[in-house]
């Protein structure tokens, strides 16, 4: 037995997306039980299985030092306060400016 | 057209597929495992589909409008002998083996007897044809996964075997006609007899569980309903099995507690 993970995908621009997982001893009947366990009500036209041990699945650890670097969450915030910042403090307030020499 | 005849004809199909969904759905909530129990109670519901447009059809050759109460009526409402469907979908079974073998026999024969309407001077009934057989297409290919597995499977085959030598003498009912259907050939509804499809099916069940199973019950089954000439002693499906009755109640349940309640 392999557990698969059904993708589905509707018309159009959609991607596909995960739609869950089932459990099944060949890939003819992972299909046809996906397409009624996912697929019967029509919630997309295309359908792909990927077995779960064919995923590459990364270490928890390997990812996690990503974790706690907000500057590399840059929402504009910072950005737009600084600029904002540049520009009251500049003599010609009025002119919108390069903002480059705040922003260096 | 004689149409009570073509009546009892399209009577026969509808009959076997409410039966057979019906039958299927019971499997809800306590197949072997949860997706076939998904697969197996949504196969239900085209067998359902298909009796219901079939139903439709009856009544529509009487001028009647096919609502869901008229389609109703004929499906739960008539006396047992003016049913017809067969046997095999009369049987009631609490093994999954044999549902299973039964889903795989009965919707074989189904495939087959589409076939014999796919060109019918009806044209509502060609056109349930072509939607039907998309479908059957699919239960076929899920009864052969299964059933591909399981007779690989050393715990599961002599219980396929078993399944299929217990059904074995009701399979060549399916093709079993209705008194009606000499009409409905000759009014271009249906292409050929029923009965004809007693070779095709032989050679499908020989092809499916020839060389895993004995077949030798089935073999003598068909070969003896092949030898009789076609209607002879046969009952044209008028006849119900002991099964009927308790299905017809099981199927009933909810309807009896309250008959003038409105849905």
């Amino acid at each position: 037995m392999h557990v698969y993970e059904v993708f589905l995908k509707k018309d159009g621009r959609e991607e596909f997306r995960h739609a869950g997982a089932l459990e099944a001893s060949t890939e003819e009947l992972a299909l046809l039980l996906a397409r009624e366990a996912y697929a019967r009500r029509a919630e997309g036209d295309r359908l792909w299985l990927v077995r779960r041990d064919h995923v590459i699945a990364a270490a928890d650890e390997f990812v996690a030092p990503n974790a706690d670097k907000p500057h590399r969450h840059h929402d504009g915030a910072a950005v737009a306060s600084r600029r904002r910042a540049a520009r009251e403090a500049s003599p010609d307030s009025s002119s919108s400016g390069t903002g480059g020499e705040a922003l260096r | 057209m004689n149409v009570s005849a073509v009546q009892e004809f399209l009577l026969a199909f509808a009959d076997d597929e409410h039966l057979m969904g019906q039958q299927h759905t019971e499997w809800i909530g306590v197949a072997p495992f949860l997706e076939e129990d998904l697969a197996f109670s949504s196969i239900a519901q085209d067998e359902l589909g298909h009796a219901a447009l079939l139903y439709g059809l009856v009544l529509e050759l009487d001028g009647i409008e096919p609502s869901d109460t008229a389609i109703d009526d004929l499906a739960f409402a008539r006396p047992g002998q003016e049913y017809r469907s067969c046997h095999l979908a009369e049987r009631t079974t609490s093994q999954w083996s044999e549902a299973l073998v039964r889903h795989w026999v009965y919707d074989t024969f189904e495939e087959l007897r589409w076939g014999l309407l796919s060109e019918s001077t009806l044209p509502a009934l060609a056109a349930v044809t072509t939607r039907a057989l998309r479908e059957e297409a699919f239960h076929r290919r899920h009864a052969d996964a299964l059933l591909d597995e399981l007779l690989q499977a050393p715990e599961a085959r002599p219980r396929i075997a078993e399944a299929l030598n217990r059904i074995a003498a009701l399979i060549p009912g399916l093709c079993e006609p209705t008194a009606g259907e000499v009409a409905a050939i000759a009014a271009g509804v249906a292409a050929d007899s029923t009965a004809g499809l007693l070779a095709p099916l032989t050679e499908a069940l020989g092809a499916r569980f020839g060389g895993h199973v004995d077949t030798g019950r089935v073999e003598a089954a068909l070969s003896e309903a092949g030898q009789k000439a076609t209607g002879q002693g046969s009952a044209g499906r008028t006849r119900r099995s002991k099964s009927f009755q308790p299905l017809m109640t099981r199927m009933r349940e909810v309807l009896d507690y309250d008959p003038s309640a409105v849905w």
